[in-house]
């Protein structure tokens, strides 16, 4: 942390900063300042992919699926406090981490396997973009070319603050879900119960059950959070002393993000209450339309839109932060387009190839679905253990930084718990006869 | 995020912008090599291709089944 003596301030290099009188402001100052990376990554991992799967989630079971929620809340949170820690302590990111201490294939693997379920999920979040407008009545052909400009201006302006500050502002839009959850009137009551008590829907535990829960905590956990975060800490610079905000920022993140998904379901519910069957949330919006009214139509349709872009920047600049750190090329925010020309043409490539690809008539939709599920069961449980052992590495880390006895046993026990659930899923997906 | 005294004795604090402030000595891997293969690291790293290899196996099974060649077996 650099001291700054206030005799040295000249009109020749003038002190940057703010100077405040009381330590409660200097600590609420200090909080804004590093507050993004955390809210960022937490609320973008409820993307389009996610929201279709909580409203599933509520849509066939109600409630019920409403505790695996609060179980997720440490999970995500400790998962990325490592991310976060890390990202401080080496000011690089994630891919650019395993290829330095773990060689070139392992390098190569992750950022393959990285890249490719991270462009197959950016298909997923055009294709809501498409299906959202289509049921406002306006033409993909018009909507999803718009949507991937939009995207790619809100990148190219040469200023990662610009960014930060449009893609919290999207995040706080997130906040319309509890209107939304509060307008379709849930028993409060049978709310708070079904989120503190774990039950089993009537059905008991079937196929579709256990594949929905995985398919929950597959979308609370997505491997590009563990690539975004840490390259976006190191892009903001944070500072050693600033790893506590930075924590903070991360819990902020996690609550808000399992709090909407809780919403999500809410809204969900209201469906499965009036027997309504949909593949979609824009199915479940349009139905919903005669039922609770414009305002709930309108704003699933439009949040749905918001999950999307989300989701598709945060991703999009994951692939290509994690490109840039592996290819040694200029990956940062702060540089203008013809000073990082490879990294923002990763991006733009990105969200450009993405998008013509919704844009193809007849595109197997569902193939790319199930294509998603598998590679992210691949790259899941490789990212997240070279985070373990990255933050037992003492020799690169020394004393301060490393895993704490109580921290490892917490992570390995994740790590064990993400590993069973991405291989169920891989077999579900792959083998769906086993579990008949 | 400095604190200073001014002539007063009356204590205040700078908050400076992480982008604006000056950069830190980070950790660096430079001239360390790969990670020291502990006994933790060797178990992890071998767990992971197994999982992988058995990943793999099921997504060779699936393509086939879709391919319809298991069918034929069959």
């Amino acid at each position: 942390m650099r001291i700054v003596e206030p005799q040295l301030e000249t009109a020749a290099a003038p002190i940057k900063g703010v100077v405040v009188r009381r330590r409660w402001q200097r600590h609420l100052l200090t909080f804004l300042m590093v507050f993004g990376p955390g809210l960022i990554v937490m609320e973008a991992d409820n993307d389009a992919g996610a929201v279709s799967t909580y409203m599933q989630a509520g849509g066939q079971y109600g409630l019920h699926l409403l505790w695996i929620l609060i179980v997720l809340l440490p999970i995500c949170y400790f998962v990325q406090e490592m991310v976060a820690r890390l990202g401080i302590a080496t000011g690089k990111g994630h891919a650019a981490m395993i290829y330095e201490r773990f060689g070139k294939w392992w390098g190569h693997f992750s950022l393959f396997d990285l890249l490719l379920v991270n462009f197959l999920t950016l298909i997923t979040e055009f294709a809501a973009i498409s299906l959202a407008f289509i049921a406002m009545g306006v033409n993909p052909w018009i909507s999803v070319p718009v949507s991937a400009l939009g995207l790619t201006l809100m990148v190219v302006t040469g200023s990662y603050l610009r960014w930060e500050r449009i893609v919290i502002a999207l995040c706080l839009m997130d906040l319309t879900w509890f209107v939304l959850a509060y307008i379709v009137h849930p028993d409060w009551a049978a709310v708070a119960y079904f989120t503190l008590v774990p039950t089993m829907p009537a059905g008991g535990i079937t196929s579709s059950l256990v594949f929905l829960v995985i398919a929950i905590v597959g979308t609370t956990i997505a491997p590009w959070q563990l690539f975004f975060q840490q390259s976006c800490v190191a892009e903001k610079r944070l500072r050693f002393a600033d790893l506590k905000w930075a924590r903070l920022d991360t819990l902020i993140g996690s609550v808000f993000t399992v709090a909407v998904a809780g919403a999500m379901m809410l809204v969900g519910n209201y469906g499965y209450q009036h027997r309504i069957a949909f593949e979609d949330p824009a199915q479940l919006a349009l139905a919903l339309g005669p039922l609770a009214g414009h305002f709930v139509r309108n704003g699933v349709l439009l949040l749905m839109v918001n999950a999307a872009v989300l989701g598709t920047t945060a991703i999009s600049l994951a692939s290509a932060w994690a490109y840039g750190e592996v290819k040694g090329w200029e990956h940062s925010l702060h540089k203008k387009l013809w000073e990082a020309p490879g990294f923002y043409a990763t991006y733009i490539a990105c969200v450009g190839a993405a998008a013509a690809i919704v844009l193809i008539p007849h595109v197997p939709l569902q193939l790319v679905i199930v294509s998603v599920q598998v590679f992210a069961g691949l790259i899941l449980p490789s990212a997240i253990i070279f985070l373990q052992l990255l933050l037992n590495d003492r020799e690169l880390l020394g004393e301060r930084w490393v895993n704490r006895p109580w921290n490892n046993v917490i992570n390995w026990t994740i790590v064990a718990v993400l590993f069973a659930l991405s291989l169920l899923l891989a077999a579900q997906v792959m083998l769906p006869n086993l579990f008949n | 995020m400095a604190t200073m005294q001014n002539v007063l004795n009356t204590e205040y604090f700078r908050v400076i912008h992480p982008l604006d402030d000056a950069p830190e000595e980070k950790c660096s891997s430079e001239g360390l090599g790969h990670i020291a293969m502990t006994p933790a690291v060797r178990i992890s790293l071998t767990v992971l291709r197994g999982y992988l290899i058995l990943m793999t196996l099921m997504l060779g099974y699936h393509v086939l089944d879709l391919a319809g060649a298991l069918h034929q077996l069959r």
